[in-house]
């Protein structure tokens, strides 16, 4: 059992938290330009996370929780999560070498990104149909990865049939609902129970990204309320405040560890869809308490768009829902 | 990062399952699932700490050099993760886990010599004496004095609170040496007799009508001087430390595991309401797992404790909670049942309707109220986490 990271993946974390800081990254301001998705590419994110006969450097479920958790702390709204340890994973795993060089390359090189959906699908050979609400990405995609339980089918973004109508979601995060009509598809065959894997480390690492958020707005909130005077004393010296601020600590230190039960469980391994599922299921649930009481604790400065708390929550919010609620991965942990 | 067992650690379980398998009798696993207070009773658990002493794994959370087997944060937790899940009854931690530590710890060569061989054998039975009618949360006002008077000290004053007293023969006591100097300094730590003259335990029935807590008149009682541990006045730092041994050192999350489990099964199918409360007690027992062995490894690595080490006990009282409360609306009016005789486990024990879950459901959830009260209560909790927590966290 280890349940402390390398001495490679602690300086892992620091140079990507570098990276972020130095770059043009405003915190939850908005979706991360192409030219700071390029340089995480050049940093070598996506190559670490994928596997080494895709150009990768197969790195494991606790690099992704780790690279995720420093994307939280900066809120940067990337396609991490979906795009890479999703859907550019999964090409990466079964796609052939034609496939993986055609849609799984240019995410190497941070050229492209891929956007990952789920849902009910008509399927001809190789040509689909179906219509799939807020695909996140997708304004941005090259493809989109429909992701069904037997099968994955990769449809370019500009190819005939595909209708795209572009939405926002509240974090910033850009969506297209997408409807197909007989569109040209590359399939790749899943073995039983890939989708759930894959799900559940797109899942692993949105919580992973909530845990770094919770610390992003706990060390705000911590600072603030040092800070911030009433009644001529520093808010913090009020005991509900404190024991407020206290639940937050309590709550970011158990959703890490949530957390570090499924990286630590390793992706190929048994028991880790339950352990993703269980994280995911508990830190959305925790990460917007934490963010509600960053917003309570901040007073009317909490409730406006200045400052990254606000932002925050939004992220959480968001994150929290993507492939299901946490009421609906509970319901699935009670079956 | 990884979860795994190593070799090594998966033959240990193995061990460990097979000695359950036999020590474990019948008659002890059915004295624990009839169990309804914080710890088990003498009757049901003297056997069970009898197979561990002669196994050598009664002390297993103590250092090697006072007498433990010399496992590690992982072995330990295997340990009473296999104990849990076996139903072995849960021993009383005033001794092995308080007044142990504190003995091996601050205690000279002549009293780990006198008083940690019988606590192992089980011939000492320990009482803890804190508490006072007007000392709660408030432990440095405690009041009970110990005045000096040749080579023993003359202590008067009451104890509250005090669980299994009416089974103990040695109290150890948070006594006022000095009352001119602040309250914290005036503190000693003594051990009494609980046979010597002057002392008196009254039972206090709990609202589930068991019989956990007492009080302990003490009146003009001699302690000798040789039984005071630590020097005079060093009484709230020796109360310090036993009690980060009783909110931490070792895991809650198996035991809430474990009784989750067998809630489930028992009670199952659970409607989905239920079934969703006894998920989330789930998840927050996972975690605090997870919280549990990332503070017992970075303390074997020689770091100290994180803060978080603070919140364990703060978890484990609202999951045991949220399980108890579960069992009552689990299983409709037959969690309801609330026999007068005691205790549950007795041979004459009027029969309980349906498993013992159902059986205990309310007296168990009565019970567990205290655990929010015990042992600092989840206000002091909060305040000492928002004193220590760090104003940011590091990332992994």
């Amino acid at each position: 059992m280890q349940l402390t990271p390398t001495d490679e993946q602690t300086m892992l974390g620091d140079a990507v938290a570098r990276l972020l800081a130095d770059g043009d990254v405003e915190p939850g301001a908005g979706p991360i330009s192409a030219a700071a998705w390029r340089n995480v590419a050049e940093l070598g994110i996506p190559a670490l996370l994928l596997p080494e006969h895709a150009g990768g450097l197969g790195g494991g479920a606790d690099d992704l929780m780790i690279v995720a958790e420093t994307f939280g702390r900066a809120l940067a709204i990337t396609p991490l999560g979906e795009g890479i340890a999703g859907a550019a994973d999964l090409i990466a795993r079964h796609g052939d070498a034609a496939t993986i060089d055609r849609f799984v390359a240019p995410v190497l090189a941070g050229d492209a990104v891929l956007a990952l959906a789920t849902g009910a699908s008509q399927a001809d050979g190789d040509s689909v149909s179906g219509h799939y609400p807020f695909v996140r990405w997708m304004p941005r995609a090259a493809a989109v990865v429909l992701l069904q339980p037997d099968a994955a089918y990769v449809v370019e973004a500009d190819g005939r049939g595909l209708v795209s109508v572009p939405a926002r979601l509240a974090d910033g995060t850009p969506a297209a609902s997408i409807t197909l009509s007989d569109c040209a598809a590359t399939r790749i065959a899943l073995p039983a129970g890939e989708m759930a894997r894959t799900l559940a480390a797109v899942d692993l690492a949105h919580a992973a990204e909530m845990t770094g958020a919770m610390a992003l707005l706990y060390a705000q909130t911590a600072d603030y309320i040092a800070t911030r005077r009433q009644f001529g004393s520093a808010i913090a010296t009020f005991q509900a405040i404190q024991h407020r601020s206290a639940r937050m600590y309590v709550a970011l230190e158990q959703s890490r560890s949530a957390v570090l039960r499924a990286a630590a469980t390793g992706r190929d391994e048994a028991g880790f869809v339950r352990a993703a599922t269980a994280a995911k299921a508990y830190v959305a649930v925790a990460a917007q308490r934490l963010a509600e009481d960053a917003v309570q604790l901040h007073g009317g400065i909490g409730v406006t768009d200045a400052l990254p708390v606000g932002r925050g929550l939004r992220r959480i919010l968001v994150l929290g829902r993507l492939f299901g609620s946490a009421a609906a991965a509970r319901a699935t942990l009670a079956a | 990062m990884d979860l795994r067992l190593t070799d090594a650690q998966s033959r240990f379980r193995d061990e460990v399952r097979a000695f359950l398998d036999t020590a474990l009798t019948p008659a002890m696993r059915r004295g624990a699932a009839y169990t309804s207070g914080v710890f088990a009773e003498p009757e049901v658990y003297r056997p069970w700490q009898a197979a561990l002493a002669a196994k050598g794994w009664l002390t297993y959370f103590w250092p090697a050099a006072a007498g433990g087997p010399g496992w590690g944060a992982v072995q330990r937790w295997i340990f009473e993760t296999e104990c849990a899940r076996a139903g072995a009854p849960v021993l009383p931690g005033m001794g092995l886990k308080l007044v142990g530590p504190v003995l091996y710890t601050y205690g000279t060569a002549e009293q780990q010599a006198r008083f940690l061989p019988a606590l192992r054998s089980g011939d000492h039975v320990w009482a803890q004496g804190f508490s006072e009618p007007g000392s709660g949360s408030d432990l440095a006002s405690l009041r009970t004095r110990a005045v000096r008077d040749g080579d023993d000290y003359v202590v008067t004053g009451q104890k509250i609170w005090t669980t299994q007293a009416q089974f103990a023969n040695w109290l150890f006591a948070l006594v006022r040496t000095d009352a001119a100097v602040k309250p914290q300094a005036g503190i000693s730590f003594l051990l009494i007799d609980m046979a010597s003259p002057g002392v008196t335990v009254r039972p206090i029935l709990s609202a589930s009508g068991d019989h956990e807590l007492n009080e302990v008149f003490l009146d003009d009682v001699r302690v000798p001087v040789g039984n005071r541990i630590g020097a005079e006045g060093e009484g709230w730092a020796i109360a310090k430390f036993l009690l980060e041994n009783e909110r931490g050192g070792t895991g809650y999350a198996p035991q809430l595991l474990a009784d989750l489990d067998r809630l489930v099964e028992a009670a199952a199918p659970l409607d989905p309401v239920l079934a969703d409360r006894a998920v989330r007690l789930r998840l927050e027992a996972e975690a605090l797992e997870m919280t549990e062995l990332r503070t017992v490894i970075e303390i074997e690595q020689g770091n100290p404790p994180a803060p978080r080490s603070l919140a364990v006990k703060l978890i484990a009282s609202e999951v045991r909670q949220g399980i108890e409360a579960l069992a009552v609306d689990a299983f409709g009016l037959a969690g309801l049942q609330l026999p007068e005789h005691r205790p549950f486990h007795a041979e004459d024990a009027p029969g309980l309707v349906g498993p013992p879950e159902a059986g205990l459901a309310a007296a168990r959830y009565l019970n567990a109220r205290a655990w929010s009260i015990f042992g600092g209560t989840s206000e002091i909790q909060l305040t000492l986490i928002a004193r220590a927590a760090p104003a940011t966290i590091a990332g992994w």
